[in-house]
């Protein structure tokens, strides 16, 4: 049973659900995949989620799809496929290195793979362009929006007259499609224009005419005699002529290289804004873009006349002065460190009426509640987003009063559950920036704003001023006069723009120096791969259009006044315990130039195995060392930046930093052996400790501290030489109590000994007992086989005689066959012989088994007393 | 050769494309609670599984629900899991199985054992356990850390260990009878690994007990196997311990190989130790040379340097660990991601994947829930904090729970292309997996200690400062504090010298000139002698024209890209 229980083996589990029953996702556990496919009949678009029970990534993806489908299952047809399960039609036919993987389908076109974000707001936003790849434009308001956005846009003019479809229609539609293949962010769109007129304003005039729009260089019309009318050429030219002023940045979370090829072209400025991609607009990004605009903007810089109709923008922008101060006061306030997830939401009853928009951010915070232990929910779940904007929009009228001239925070807990609270952060962004187009040949004019007499308006144009002057923002930095349109083209030190979703790559920000503090997921950092350098936009100044341009042009100057950004750990935690002083970036000048002390400064990073294993020595050193006169310190400093002066590229590096000759800092040479001894030289050989000047009060004062030092420094030796004395008392005992206890064993073993070998000897003289019985039985036996064999003997001449008796029966036979009763005297002697001859026979076997027992007794005694030995 | 390679190469390239598409919730954070929470309701299914069905045999069978012996005969899972239970921070639990261990285990038993794997798990679990027996609340001797009962039982076992270590080349048999020694006509033939993975156990061993013997044994064996290595600067698979003969002459990371090279490093940490650093780097370079292929690691001929297998094996997956020690967590980094697309493959790593092919090699399909790329993970997740190494520490916990646990413990993956499961539940699940995917999640536990606390501790050798973090761990993640080692080696004379410099700091006018002494070569400086009858001009020269660039016991400060290297994203070196 053993050798079989070795090769016991158990078959996978059989799959169960991975979707709950209820779920608006058809669950195909077993991996019905034929049953998938024909699904796909029932729908014109069916989105297929192909997972691994096993794997975490489907897990976490799983609750995603999930609310996608909630909100999509009237339109898409959402089949989950286990294509794990050995047995499955789908394992057996499709071979995937990762799962989950999601595959779309519009009617028969597909799979179109959904690559970006596992977040529901990105799936849906992919799935509702998969339903309309194509925007219709019917009329010029809507043309202008479809051009005014940050994407690249492309539009196809197609009248539809008697016939169903026009041609090229549905080769325009496709390569809508497939434009959704190649580019998983969709940053293409695709516009459709049926109305001549609205045609004629971007210039197209023939039905089937494709024209992709660029902001800054010539728009383009697809050139049908050079390229072939099909799907896949018309995407690739998109493709390859859109305008990319200023891109998003989405790591897929797999090994990649994109932020390695993008840094690598140059400096680029990471704009962090918290994005939602269903959202209808985008005002902070609209903002972002214009300048992104002006910035590339190069034929327009050498354009006398700026057109001042053409971005409808005669007034600047107006922005509150407060704002900074506003900002600085809560981030006293509040103190909350982390928020999960955040949105961008713009109040909707302002935007239709007001020139501005009232913009607040809305952070779901639930540190500030207790939080039930859920398994599986990631950190930003659009569920709780969607939530919170339920019931901020539900607590609306509070913010009226909010909504001033300065950015106001609020915490309000959740209408639906108890457990969250959320933030919400609000202030004023001109309503300008969301309508602003800049194609070169269409001139339109911002609708005018109807100002009527609506009760609130009044109350709003009160409390927000918005003329203002723009620079008054940022008092501190130098700025310079040029003009940021077209600066691209005019500096340098060109810049690539970039922009990051804080709510899924805010730790970038965090890793270029964000503040923990604040509660906006905004932030912005210039990065400079090859110099090793960023600068970071202030932090206390709001992310809009003006502090962004300026950072820009600072950047771009001559003589830039921005400095080097330093990344400090804010998280070190102070320690009772401590003995080592725990210098950051913020404290390193104070504690190693400021403090009258001499400083040993250790530069150390945690996952350095050389570093850690000397933590005990620097400890001891820390606590030989007089504190009045020394500081042992270091600093970790894969978290901690320094100025290029104070950069180490070995960890670790030990500096001494001398009182009074602080400027003249030594290195512990490399290639000592770090401990005690040496250390303790190092210092004493660099300090500035013994100074041969002339003996007045003041020296004669310190003599006595340092005496004073020393006796103290000396009890404590005595302390520790009584407390080790005390352990070796102790270890002593410890000794004596065993040497005694040893002692006992060995005089128990000594009894023990003389016992065992009395029992030795009684044994002995047993054996010896035996072995004379065994001598005597032996004897028995011979003389018991002598007897024996006497007894043989003599049946032998009985037998003898017997046959004598019988031939001589014989020989008389003949003579004396008449006598009858000779005869029968003789037959009964032959019969007592014979019973003779058994009794014989028995006897010698019982004697033999008798002598077997005896040596078996004798050899059991025998180890039996070896082993009590 | 050539077309091997340059077919390989392609087939490299192709691999950056077959990229897990979505960072998503895992970007925005795990909950990390809740996962450590998981691992210890892991490790307790099984840990009283094993208890209540297989001690006191070695390990459990989760598929039989029963127990049998398999390295010996000393309820190794309990030694290897003994560790892992302070870890957890159940203190109780550790008192009492430290107490059953002193009186139920014997070394005196006529079994073969593995010297390499006695050395790893009975040896070094029972170290670590001795040295935290403080923390856990153990009532511990006077003389501790160098004395004490499970010191005593760790030292018993070496004993046990170290006539395999008689041989013409000072590398040890392979297998050693605990009570008779080496077996006539034990084979000679050993692993590389079975060679060069004592220097750890050994030396603590010594400088706990001060018998130098064991290290004496362990350096022997790690110089004879640096003597043997190739022209080209790669050792083999196996090696006559008799002839010095290389008979498997494959040169990688894994398998065979793997914890030589660990051992180098953490040797050198735990002694600072000059000459193993050396060691290390020069054959870091071959490897560099020759088994590297855009992040991935392959298996060449020793003396040739030609590719012999295009495979990536489960066992190698610890190597961006060690790289992360001495600090190249870039490369680690990058290494690290491409194996972590093995594991998005199956839900673990099996034993051996041919890296071409992208799937698993024949007969090698298992996965015995082997704790490699988890502990990378965990040494890489210090250096970098990237949310992408706690991804791997949930798919961790959500593979093993789905598809390994069964109603008696967690049993080992057969064949990861079906999930089959095996009646085995290998003793270092609960010593390293359990172990490293809860510190993973754990990162304040005092394993972690950067040194901002510590104990002082009294001993008849003088004070001592313990437990002030930079653990290392033995190959089985058997955590040492490299304080103890100087604690009980602490030589008198370095007291007395330490108490002579503390009294120039009280005196004003000083005395003395003071000059470094230079370190000897095997670290800390065996032979002092006197150095101050050189002129300090004339050791400023000596030090100048010995220079090296920079220390070898160093590591390179993290360059600027690395803040921006995190969720997967990889610079390329400008050189």
């Amino acid at each position: 049973s053993c050798s079989r229980a070795k090769d016991v083996t158990m078959p996978a589990k059989l799959p169960v659900n991975f979707f709950s029953t209820r779920s608006p996702v058809i669950d195909l556990f077993r991996g019905q995949l034929d049953y998938a496919d024909h699904l796909r009949q029932d729908s014109e678009i069916v989105l297929y989620f192909f997972y691994a029970p096993w794997c975490g990534q489907s897990i976490a993806a799983r609750e995603e799809i999930e609310h996608v489908a909630s909100r999509l299952s009237d339109q898409v047809l959402f089949v989950a496929v286990n294509c794990w399960w050995n047995q499955g039609k789908c394992r057996k036919q499709k071979h995937f290195f990762y799962f989950p993987v999601i595959h779309l389908y519009h009617q028969s076109f597909g799979p179109i793979e959904y690559k970006g974000p596992m977040s529901a707001v990105y799936i849906e936003k992919f799935v509702r362009r998969v339903m309309t790849p194509l925007l219709y434009i019917s009329s010029r308001s809507k043309l202008l929006d479809f051009l005014s956005n940050y994407e690249p846009g492309v539009l196809g003019y197609f009248e539809f007259n008697a016939s169903p479809q026009p041609p090229g229609y549905l080769t325009f539609f496709t390569s809508a499609l497939h434009s959704l293949k190649k580019d998983y962010l969709g940053t293409i769109r695709f516009g459709v224009i049926t109305d001549k007129h609205v045609a004629e304003e971007i210039s197209l005039v023939h039905s089937g005419s494709v024209y992709l729009h660029r902001h800054v260089n010539t728009s383009l019309i697809y050139p049908n005699d050079i390229m072939n009318y099909t799907a896949e050429n018309i995407c690739k030219w998109a493709l390859e002529n859109r305008e990319m002023l200023i891109r998003w940045l989405r790591p897929h979370g797999g090994k990649s290289l994109l932020l390695n090829n993008e840094l690598k072209k140059g400096p680029a400025l990471l704009i962090f804004i918290p994005y939602n991609p269903l959202a209808e607009i985008h005002p902070l990004l609209d903002e972002i873009t214009k300048v992104a605009l002006e910035y590339h903007n190069c034929n327009k810089s050498q354009a006398a006349e700026p057109d001042p109709q053409h971005l409808g923008d005669t007034d600047s922008p107006a922005f509150d002065s407060s704002v900074l101060d506003a900002r600085m006061k809560l981030s006293e306030t509040f103190s909350i460190t982390k928020y999960p997830c955040c949105n961008t939401v713009v109040l909707p009853q302002w935007h239709s009426i007001s020139r501005t928009h009232n913009v607040c951010e809305l952070c779901i915070n639930q540190t500030l509640g207790v939080k039930p232990n859920k398994v599986h929910v990631p950190h930003c779940n659009f569920l709780e987003i969607e939530a919170a904007l339920d019931s901020f929009y539900l607590q609306e009228h509070t913010f009226f009063q909010v909504i001033s001239n300065t950015i106001e925070c609020s915490n309000f807990l959740s209408f639906y559950s108890p457990f969250s609270y959320y933030t919400a952060c609000c202030r004023t962004v001109n309503r300008n920036f969301l309508s602003f187009i800049s194609s070169e040949k269409t001139i339109f004019q911002t609708p005018k704003v109807a100002f009527s007499s609506h009760g609130k308006k009044d109350n709003t144009r009160h409390s927000i001023p918005h003329i203002e002057d723009r620079n008054c923002f940022i008092p501190d930095l130098h700025i310079s006069g040029a003009n940021i349109t077209g600066l691209s083209c005019r500096t340098n030190k060109t810049l690539n723009l970039y922009l990051l979703d804080s709510n899924l790559f805010w730790i970038y920000a965090e890793r270029l120096g964000a503040s923990r503090s604040t509660h906006l997921k905004e932030f912005a950092a210039i990065v400079d791969l090859k110099e090793e350098v960023h600068y970071v936009l202030d932090q206390n100044q709001s992310l809009v259009g003006s502090t962004l341009e300026n950072f820009i042009k600072n950047f771009s100057i001559l003589y830039s006044p921005l400095k080097r950004h330093l990344v400090d750990d804010s998280s070190v935690h102070f320690h009772e315990q401590r003995v080592i002083t725990e210098v950051t970036t913020n404290t390193f000048h104070d504690t190693v130039f400021l403090s009258e002390k001499n400083v040993l400064l250790l530069y150390y990073a945690q996952w350095c195995g050389f570093c850690a294993s000397l933590n005990h020595i620097f400890i001891q050193l820390a606590r030989l060392l007089p504190p009045d006169n020394f500081i042992v310190a270091r600093i970790d400093i894969t978290r901690n930046d320094l100025p290029w002066e104070f950069m180490t590229d070995r960890l670790p590096t030990i500096l001494f930093f001398p009182h009074q000759r602080k400027e003249q800092s030594v290195k512990f040479p490399e290639d000592f052996s770090v401990n005690l001894p040496n250390l303790l030289k190092f210092i004493l050989h660099h300090s500035s400790l013994s100074s041969s000047e002339p003996c007045t009060k003041e020296c004669l004062h310190k003599e006595t501290v340092l005496q004073q030092g020393h006796i103290s420094h000396l009890e404590r030796e005595v302390q520790k030489l009584r407390s080790e004395i005390s352990a070796l008392h102790q270890a002593h005992d410890q000794l004596e109590a065993q040497l005694s206890e040893a002692r006992r064993e060995e005089h128990r073993l000594q009894q023990q000994k003389h016992t065992l070998e009395k029992q030795h000897k009684t044994l002995q003289l047993h054996s010896e007992q035996l072995q004379a019985t065994y001598d005597q039985k032996n004897q028995e036996l011979l003389e018991m086989a002598e007897k024996l064999q006497e007894l043989a003997d003599a049946s032998e001449n009985l037998l003898k005689e017997n046959t004598l008796l019988r031939i001589l029966v014989a020989s008389r036979e003949g003579k004396l066959q008449s006598k009858d009763e000779i005869k029968e005297a003789l037959q009964s002697e032959q019969i007592l012989s014979e019973d003779n001859d058994v009794s014989v026979s028995t006897t010698t076997a019982t004697l033999e088994e008798k002598r077997t027992d005896n040596i078996d007794t004798i050899e059991t005694e025998h180890s039996g007393g070896n082993r009590t030995e | 050769a050539m077309a091997v390679l340059r077919s390989l190469g392609s087939f490299l390239c192709l691999w950056a494309l077959r990229l897990p598409a979505g960072t998503g919730a895992a970007a925005r954070g795990l909950d990390v609670a809740s996962y450590r929470e998981r691992v210890r309701a892991m490790f307790y299914h099984a840990y009283e599984h094993y208890l209540e069905s297989a001690f006191p045999y070695d390990e459990l069978r989760p598929l039989t629900c029963d127990g049998q012996d398999t390295w010996g005969s000393f309820s190794l899972t309990l030694i290897d899991a003994l560790d892992t239970l302070l870890i957890l921070g159940n203190v109780s639990e550790f008192q009492r199985v430290v107490s059953v261990l002193q009186e139920g285990v014997d070394f005196d038993i006529d079994v073969n054992a593995s010297v390499f794997e006695t050395n790893i798990r009975v040896v070094g679990g029972l170290l670590s356990a001795h040295l935290l027996s403080k923390k856990a609340g153990v009532e511990v001797e006077v003389g501790w850390p160098c004395s004490g009962p499970l010191l005593r039982m760790a030292e018993e076992a070496a004993r046990k260990l170290l006539p395999a270590f008689q041989t013409p080349t000072g590398m040890p048999y392979g297998t050693v009878n605990l009570l008779h020694g080496v077996n006539p006509g034990e084979t000679p033939v050993t692993c590389t690994a079975g060679i060069g993975t004592f220097i750890v156990e050994f030396a603590t061993l010594s400088h706990l007990t001060g018998d130098p013997v064991f290290e004496d044994v362990a350096r022997k064996a790690l110089k004879a196997l640096w003597k043997n290595r190739s022209d080209i600067g790669l050792v083999g698979n196996h090696i006559d311990v008799i002839t010095a003969k290389w008979v498997a002459q494959d040169a990688g990371i894994g398998a065979g190989v793997d914890s030589y090279f660990e051992y180098l490093v953490k040797g050198a940490i735990l002694l600072q130790d000059k000459e193993l650093m050396s060691m290390f780097l020069e054959y870091n370079k071959a490897i560099k040379n020759y088994t590297k292929f855009d992040d991935w690691y392959l298996w060449v001929q020793m003396y040739k340097g030609t590719v012999s297998m295009p495979v990536f094996q489960s066992l190698e997956a610890y190597w961006p660990g060690l790289q992360s020690l001495i600090g190249d967590v870039d490369n680690a980094m990058r290494t690290f991601l491409n194996y972590y697309t093995v594991w998005k493959q199956f839900g673990g790593l099996p034993e051996f994947y041919n890296i071409p092919q992208g799937y698993t090699v024949d007969k090698r399909e298992g996965y015995p829930l082997r704790p490699e790329l988890i502990e990378s993970a965990m040494y890489l997740y210090r250096a970098t904090r990237d949310p992408t190494l706690l991804e791997l520490g949930r798919d961790a916990v959500e593979s093993i729970e789905k598809i390994s646990k069964v109603d008696c413990g967690f049993a080992t993956i057969k064949d990861l292309r079906d999930h089959r499961l095996d009646n085995r539940m290998e003793s270092f699940f609960l010593a390293e997996t359990v172990k490293y995917l809860y510190l993973l999640f754990d990162p304040d536990n005092f394993i972690h200690n950067d040194g901002s606390v510590f104990d002082v501790v009294i001993t008849p050798h003088g004070e001592c400062v313990l437990n002030a973090g930079g653990y290392v761990f033995n190959t089985e993640a058997h955590p040492i504090d490299p304080a103890a080692l100087h604690c009980c080696r602490k030589r008198k004379e370095e007291q007395w010298e330490v108490e002579d410099l503390m009294q120039e700091f009280y005196s004003l006018k000083k005395n003395k000139k003071f000059i470094l002494k230079r370190a000897s070569d095997n670290g800390e400086g065996e032979s002092a002698k006197d150095p101050e009858d050189a002129s300090s001009e004339k050791g400023e020269e000596k030090r100048n024209s010995k220079k090296r660039s920079h220390s070898l016991l160093s590591c390179p400060s993290q360059s600027f890209n690395s803040k921006l290297a995190v969720l997967g994203q990889v610079f390329l070196d400008n050189t």
